[in-house]
């Protein structure tokens, strides 16, 4: 072996001194020195630096990181020499797998170990087998956006951190099932409130973070990483006005960063090598124009945030106790299962629902509210179904539930209950209304009359003493359109009615006198406009949720809807505000906004727990903009930026001053696609000889290249049910890793 | 005995009853007008029952025979399930000694009763002299009293429990049925009988049956709206009860049914409507064209994601304004929530679209004459309304585009968009069912020649009685069971069709008689029975084919139809478009050679007589007649023991004609 000495003390074999610190690449960690030869095996060396340490420990999971190649050595076979190692090597001996907090998709943070040594494609999937998320193909990784440094420091409440670094999986075996959940959450109650909070949807967010929250305010501020620059239009050192500057997006950033040049970003982007961020000390870009936009400051953010899936979490920069986020990358979800995957379905869930909630997929007024309606259903089912559960849902204890309890306490203390309780029996209902007929010419106003709802039946009558007789008008509200026009402050309490005739439709008004009148009769109108009766056994439960908005509307809405949560916020409604998008939050008020929730509430309020979300996501995949990832290109022979949108099924060349579609492909009629990582440069052959080039200006081309790749990959995937991943394939399309 | 009949007397009457009211509440359908007497031709088959068929009056028959048939069908259905096994068994008692009779050599048995009740009805009739103001007076008389009755009569009375039974189950059942006449595209009419749990696919079937037509996917119901020039597809899913009680009393609307290629346009050509708008500036020409597996992959990508793919489409549209006959243009877009327009001085980004309508409440037609109606910039006009509207009204939105395929665009999308996958599930499905009909067709002509070769009678009993119910089940959407339903199919199309074609001279049918014998029982008894003199070495043969043929020999491979490509459709169409589409194509010419002499051929014979249009001739309802006469035949064999009962049901049936008229 090497180190083979004379009396003297003199080394007579070529060996030498390798000098290996233990440890997490800490500088000032223990180190210990070896004496090694070329011909050493990794493996020796590895039993020598642990002979070294004397120390009892589990080592199976070290390996040595060498640090100015950013590489691990784990092909324990190879020598020194095969490795190039020589004396002067930076080795760091530590373990592979360390610990990371990820940002789930829900916003929650979790503490778990992730591997890394091993191309990050693996990692995440052995981090989804954790979590039982299957095809982890679909996700990956991004950087966190550093944390705020200013201020703020104050407002952050203590998060809520879980913790899953000491859960070890047995490897290969799929995780079964324990209690309603994989086994290895079922070890303690720590792992068991983190399998919940992985399954169970999140209440909706404070409405007040929603608007603090950057929210891309135009298709650029949708392209990776950048939004508009307004300040430094017309800046006198660029040659053009500067569109860029480092977006909100990252939210790293102070807001007053100067102005980035279109000049610059392209030549700091250059130098920078493709795959992502350089081995040695971060390089100084050489900037034309001796410009100092972009100073050291900003180059964590303007590396690209998805990591790349097929180099390990070291070689990325990534240090033990980093913030990660886990998020679903390729929008084509495969096969998504209810029963066999509550966590990813919740997780893709929140993801859509944040997705929808900060802008980054637009939708219609319409859409939003069957969002906001959904949402509100899931929030409900998932906090009813967990009643009992972890003590410490303050956050969660939401006050929509406090709401219904405060409404059943009341209807069971008022007389009401035998009102409810004969409807329940027979359904009919009788009582005093005013009605208002809209006519052309006609002046009258609301009229008292004796009404009569029968099945799905509304007859109306002069007075109670004719009722035997023939109604003044009799409707049947099958197929009727039901709109509530209610204002609880102004104690009006109408509903109106559009009941469809073969002259066309009918609009009828009926006034209530106050809610529990309104809640009993709106909920008959619903369930009759549906064909079926007040015999029907969601009336009692429709009627409930009719009050209960109403309540939220009184409490809730009536302000600004601004309110923040406070520690007392159960006594306070449920904040629609919650539920939609900023946008939204400043065009209506709660109270315009809640009644519109529950009229698309009532088409989803059959749904179950999975069924809502399964619907949610479905009304996300449909929207137009959906699953469209942006990028600043420059095509070739053009001479202004444009925008590519990456689909999963199509690329999109779209205009980037107007937002309209130039042109798409889609990737069946792709033949091949290259990059050229020099020039950053990818060039793609279609079908027919139609080829398209272009260079990223957004971000790197890497980028672009991972996402055609990963969908193409995607794509390949088959019914088969064969949950196993052909890695050497996604990496083969997505690494570009032989380029280097 | 008599207990029994008393009591199936009063079932009778019960259920007919409540037909009574049933039909009465829907005004509409309830019974066919007044039309053309069927050409004498179509009759001539069975020569003893000519003066029969003069007197009769074809409409009341019809109606008879479809409420009847339906009823069979219904009835049989129920039993099926309950008496499977002692049916198996009697039938094998049967089976030997009734070789002249097919009828009970099917699984029929319970139909088979049925039938003669139904028979008996109008036998009745006759023989009580019923009023004279009564339209049924006309109706049948006695017929010439067939030999076998001794038999048939026998097998009534064993059967009789069994058909209590079965209107027990019935009456529980409490289904709403209604005739529903159907238009057919050479100005005939059919009327049947349709449940209120019956879909458009399922109603499309059964006139696939009564038909002959290729049974390709472009088949459908078609409702039209003459007065305020609307029309539309019906959607295979769709339940046509719950359409047409929409419909006010006095309404003009039709059923019809007809060929639209629009129907499943989208997925014959799915890069017409999904790759359409993006590549503006690749000609045309190259999206027309695609190959099958592009287009299987655009489908695919577009209906079996996790959530379907609604066509982007956008461009100016003219709008009707309310009530007036001006036109504004704006800018539409299609989304999966609804059809959007961008407000005047906004820009077309999602945050600013105004909701022009959601889907939820309305169904799209299609507009007719727009342009000279309410003065449409063009005739390509859509039509969005709440289905229970049927006057003019504010609430109908039109729309009109600039061309067809614009039109076609924007109906095929809104039609996704409000439909979904069921749309699709509603394709493949009819798909399979135009696969069936096509590989029958192929085989049929291929299964002639081996009649001979005999299976034991039991097999063919066997396999038989599953294939009684000839009704569709309903709401099967999943794959496995639309694979079911296509096996089915197999089945049921080669009994019915025989069935069918035997009022033709068609050579399949006769072999296949044993089975058909179960679905539309009475036509095929009837012939068999009625013309048992000139026809015995036919049947003979034909039962000898039948029988022994189980579905494996003739269908060599049942389930294998799945969803075929549009490549193999084809191939039936051009035979029979030419060909009246109400034919079985196959029958008439392999049968022409052999047995046209011993069976007076009825369709083919009338387009002789009328060659110079052929294809009207040919269209004449086939199906109606056969059953008509079935009736007077068999009728005089269950007579003896049940005229109280017989009497009854037709006292009903003709206090139900008068209501109706």
């Amino acid at each position: 072996m090497a180190g083979m000495k004379t009396a003297t003390g003199d080394y007579i074999d070529s060996s030498w001194e390798l000098r290996v610190f233990v440890g997490e690449d800490d500088p000032e960690a223990e180190s210990v020195t070896l004496r090694v030869t070329g011909e050493s095996h990794i493996g020796g060396v590895l039993l020598k630096i642990v002979e070294e340490i004397k120390r009892k420990q589990d080592w199976s999971d070290h390996a040595i990181w060498w640090e100015q190649k950013r590489q691990w050595l784990l092909q324990t076979h190879w020598t020194l020499d095969k490795y190039g190692i020589l004396a002067d090597a930076r080795l760091f001996f530590g373990p592979q797998h360390r610990p990371v907090i990820l940002r789930l998709p829900n916003r929650r943070a979790l503490r778990l170990r992730a591997s890394f040594s091993q191309p990050l494609f693996q990692a995440v999937a052995a981090i989804c087998r954790l979590l039982s998320i299957r095809h982890p193909e679909e996700l990956s990784l991004l950087r966190a956006p550093e944390k705020k440094e200013k201020k703020k420091k104050e407002k952050e409440p203590e998060e809520e951190l879980y913790d899953l670094t000491k859960v070890v999986l047995a490897g290969g075996v799929a995780p079964a099932l324990f209690r309603g959940m994989p086994a290895h959450f079922s070890d303690s109650a720590q792992t068991e409130a983190c399998y919940h909070m992985l399954s169970r949807p999140q209440p909706p967010p404070d409405p007040l973070l929603l608007q603090r929250l950057p929210r891309p305010s135009s298709l650029l501020d949708k392209t990776q990483l950048h939004s508009r620059c307004t300040a430094c239009r017309g800046h006198p050192g660029a040659r053009s006005p500067c569109v860029w500057a480092p977006t909100s997006r990252a939210r790293a950033l102070p807001v007053s960063l100067p102005p980035i040049h279109t000049a610059c970003l392209q030549a700091f982007l250059t130098c920078v090598p493709a795959l992502g961020p350089p081995a040695q000390p971060r390089p100084t870009p050489v900037m034309p124009q001796h410009c100092t936009c972009i100073g050291p400051d900003l180059f964590p953010v303007l590396w690209t945030r998805w990591l790349d899936s097929s180099r390990c979490l070291m070689q990325q920069g990534i240090k033990a106790g980093d913030m990660l986020w886990l998020r679903f990358k390729y929008y084509s979800f495969f096969d998504l299962d209810p029963k066999t995957d509550p966590v990813r379905l919740t997780q893709l869930y929140e993801q859509a629902r944040w997705d929808l909630l900060l802008e980054e997929t637009d939708c219609t007024e319409e859409e939003m509210m069957v969002f906001a309606a959904l949402q509100y259903h899931i929030n409900k089912l998932s906090q009813s179904g967990e009643v009992g559960e972890t003590a410490g849902t303050d956050l969660g204890l939401d006050d929509l539930d406090a709401a219904l309890n405060n409404l059943e306490v009341k209807l069971e203390g008022s007389a009401s209950t035998d009102v409810l309780n004969n409807l329940t029996t027979i359904p009919e209902l009788k009582d005093h209304l005013r009605i208002f007929r809209p006519r052309k010419l006609t002046l009258k106003g609301y009229r008292q009359h004796w009404v009569v709802f029968k099945e799905t039946t509304l007859s109306y009558y002069k007075s109670q003493d004719e009722a035997p007789g023939d109604p003044i008008q009799q409707l049947n509200l099958k197929g009727c359109e039901v709109v509530p026009d209610v204002n609880v402050s102004g104690q009006k309490f109408c509903i109106k009615l559009l009941v469809p005739s073969p002259e066309g439709m009918s609009e009828i008004y009926l006034r209530c006198q106050d809610e529990k009148q309104y809640a009993r009769w709106m909920a008959g109108c619903r369930l009759a406009s549906k064909g079926r009766t007040m015999a029907d056994s969601s009336y009692a439960s429709e009627v409930q949720a009719i009050l209960a908005f109403l309540s939220l509307q009184r409490t809730g809405g009536g302000g600004s809807g601004n309110h923040p949560q406070g520690p007392d916020a159960s006594a306070e409604g449920l904040n629609p505000y919650g539920l939609v998008a900023p946008r939204f939050q400043r065009k209506f008020k709660a109270k315009q906004l809640t009644p519109r929730i529950l009229e698309a509430h009532q088409n989803v309020a059959q749904l179950s727990l999975s069924e809502a979300q399964l619907r949610f996501i479905q009304a996300w995949q449909s929207l137009p903009d959906f699953g469209i990832s942006y990028v600043v290109v420059r095509f070739k022979g053009s001479k202004k930026d444009e925008i590519l949108g990456i689909a999963n099924n199509r690329l999109i060349r779209i205009d980037l001053a107007v937002g309209d579609v130039v042109k798409t492909w889609r990737f069946s009629n792709m033949r091949q696609w290259n990059v050229n990582w020099d020039i950053r440069q990818v060039a793609i052959e279609f079908d027919e000889h139609i080829n398209v080039a272009f260079s990223c200006v957004s971000a790197s081309c890497r980028i672009v290249h991972e996402y055609i790749g990963g969908y193409i990959f995607l794509s390949t995937r088959e019914r088969a049910r064969g949950e196993e991943l052909d890695e050497d394939l996604f990496l083969q399309l997505t690494g570009g890793h032989e380029a280097f | 005995m008599g207990e029994s009949n008393d009591d199936i007397d009063q079932m009778f009457s019960n259920l007919l009853g409540e037909m009574d009211l049933l039909t009465q509440s829907l005004g509409v359908d309830t019974l066919p007008p007044p039309e053309s007497k069927p050409p004498r031709a179509e009759f001539n088959y069975s020569v003893g029952f000519k003066d029969l068929n003069e007197s009769l009056n074809a409409l009341e028959d019809q109606d008879l025979d479809a409420l009847m048939a339906d009823l069979v069908a219904d009835i049989s259905e129920a039993e099926q399930r309950t008496i499977q096994a002692q049916k198996e068994s009697s039938q094998n008692q049967h089976h030997p000694a009734s070789v002249e009779v097919p009828d009970f050599s099917g699984a029929a048995a319970l139909s088979y009763g049925a039938n003669v009740t139904a028979i008996s009805v109008s036998q009745y009739e006759n023989d009580l002299p019923p009023p004279p103001a009564d339209p049924m007076l006309n109706l049948p008389l006695p017929p010439p009293p067939p030999e076998p009755l001794s038999q048939e009569e026998e097998a009534a009375q064993a059967k009789a429990d069994k058909i209590k039974l079965a209107l027990e189950k019935l009456k529980e059942a409490k289904v709403k049925k209604l005739v529903v006449k159907v238009h057919m595209n050479d100005n005939s009419t059919k009327s049947l009988m349709v449940d209120e749990r019956q879909l458009a696919r399922d109603v499309l079937d059964n006139l696939f049956e009564k038909t002959h037509c290729d049974c390709n996917v472009d088949w459908c119901l078609y409702e039209i709206y003459p007065e305020l020039q609307i029309e539309r597809i019906f959607e295979d899913h769709e339940n046509v009860i719950e359409v047409l009680s929409d419909w006010t009393r006095d309404t003009e609307n039709k059923v019809l049914f007809l060929e639209k290629e629009e129907k499943y346009a989208v997925f014959k050509n799915p890069q017409n409507f999904y790759l359409n708008n993006k590549g503006r500036k690749e000609g045309k020409e190259t999206n027309e064209k695609m190959n099958a597996k592009n287009k299987e992959s655009l489908l695919e990508e577009s209906f079996c994601g996790t959530s379907i793919i609604v066509p982007e489409l956008e461009g100016a549209l003219s709008l009707k304004e309310d009530g007036k006959k001006t036109w504004k243009r704006r800018y539409f877009l299609l989304r999966a929530s609804g059809i959007y327009y961008v407000p005047k001085g906004k820009t077309k980004t999602s945050r600013d679209l105004a909701c022009f309508i959601q889907f939820e409440n309305v169904n799209i037609y299609y507009g007719i004459q727009c342009k000279m109606k309410y003065k449409a910039p063009t005739d390509y006009c859509f039509v969005l309304k709440h289905p229970q509207i049927q006057k003019e009204s504010q609430y109908i939105k039109y729309l009109c585009c600039d061309d067809a395929r614009t039109l076609n665009q924007w109906v095929m999308g809104i039609r996704i968009a409000k439909y979904g996958k069921t749309l699709y599930d509603n394709y493949q499905r009819a798909m399979a069912r135009a696969g069936l009909a096509s590989r029958w067709t192929n085989q049929s002509t291929v299964s002639t020649a081996p009649p001979a070769t005999s299976a034991a009678p039991s097999t063919g009993l066997k396999t038989s009685t599953p294939q009684a119910n000839g009704q569709i089940p309903q709401a099967a959407h999943s794959v496995s069971a639309v694979l079911e339903e296509a096996q089915r199919h197999v089945e049921t199309t080669k009994d019915k069709k025989p069935a069918l074609g035997n009022q033709g001279p068609g050579a399949p049918e006769v072999h296949q008689l044993p089975k058909s014998s179960l679905p539309p029982p009475p036509p095929v008894r009837r012939s068999s029975d009625v013309c048992s003199s000139p026809a015995t070495a036919a049947r003979a043969r034909g039962l000898g084919g039948g029988f022994p043929a189980p579905p494996e020999d003739s269908l060599p491979p049942p389930p294998p139809p799945p969803p075929l490509d549009e490549d193999e459709l084809p191939p039936p169409p051009p035979d029979f478009h030419d060909a009246p589409p109400d034919f079985v194509p196959p029958p008439p010419p392999s049968f022409a050679g052999d047995v046209g002499s011993a069976l007076p051929p009825p369709p083919p014979p009338p387009p002789a007589p009328e060659a110079a249009r052929p294809p009207r001739v040919a269209l004449k309802r086939p199906p109606a007649p056969p059953k008509r006469k079935e009736s007077p035949g068999p009728a005089v064999g269950g007579g003896s023991g049940e005229q109280d009962f017989m009497s009854d049901l037709m006292k009903a049936l003709q206090k139900k004609r008068g209501n109706m008229s």
